[in-house]
């Protein structure tokens, strides 16, 4: 189990960097999470 | 029962990827210039502001989406808008479903303060909302919506309060 703990944490870690600095894989987030969030709002 | 507890953890563990993404990119966002789609934006500070005698409001009509920002809080998002007997409208769905009322902030800020900035093709306008629940005028501004977008806005939806919708008029 730690070794998942360990793995997760890069994982989080990588892509909270991808996001922030990677182009195109913000708007690629924010694109699925409208398509999330508008189709629970209806 | 153990079992149970680590797969919940696991589960809860793998969420917490894209929820970070999702922050990630909500964060990022607030430090910008505008909106993007989805996230609300920073300020808007580009773009030359707009003086002088009331446009002629017929061009939004064009225009699939602009930018909105209430001076407080200085968060702007990206919204439809239609024009109709020359005023200025903007407005927000869903408002009557949970989801909607935690996706869309901006509604209920703007009944207390209508202070807004609007930046339509790069220059921005300066407006006071004022909300519209009734009257007359709501036939021909629904119609002017349901022309423009796949909309099912109606003068009831707006009545009910189903849809928030604003006029964005002079501010003086």
């Amino acid at each position: 189990m730690k070794l998942f703990y360990q793995c997760i944490a890069v994982a989080v870690v990588i892509t909270a960097l991808a996001v922030a600095f990677v182009p195109g894989v913000d708007e690629y987030v924010e694109a699925t999470a409208q398509g999330f969030v508008g189709s629970w709002a209806r | 029962m153990a079992m149970i507890k680590r797969l919940l953890t696991v589960v809860l563990c793998l969420l917490l990827i894209p929820a970070t993404a999702v922050v990630t990119a909500a964060v990022k966002q607030r430090f910008a210039d505008g909106p993007n789609r989805f996230f609300s934006g920073g300020p808007l500070i580009a773009g030359e502001m707009h003086a002088g005698a009331e446009p002629n409001w017929s061009f939004v009509n064009d225009i699939p989406t602009i930018e909105m920002q209430l001076v407080d809080p200085p968060r702007s998002r990206r919204i439809w808008t239609v024009e109709h007997a020359g005023k200025l409208y903007v407005w927000s769905g869903y408002m009557q479903t949970t989801v909607g009322r935690w996706w869309k902030g901006w509604p209920p800020q703007a009944e207390r303060d209508g202070r807004a900035v609007l930046r339509i093709d790069g220059k921005r306008y300066e407006r006071q909302l004022v909300r519209i629940t009734s009257g007359q005028a709501l036939d021909g501004i629904c119609q002017a919506i349901t022309d423009k977008y796949p909309s099912r806005t109606t003068r009831a939806g707006v009545e009910a309060g189903d849809v928030w919708l604003f006029e964005a008029t002079p501010r003086s």
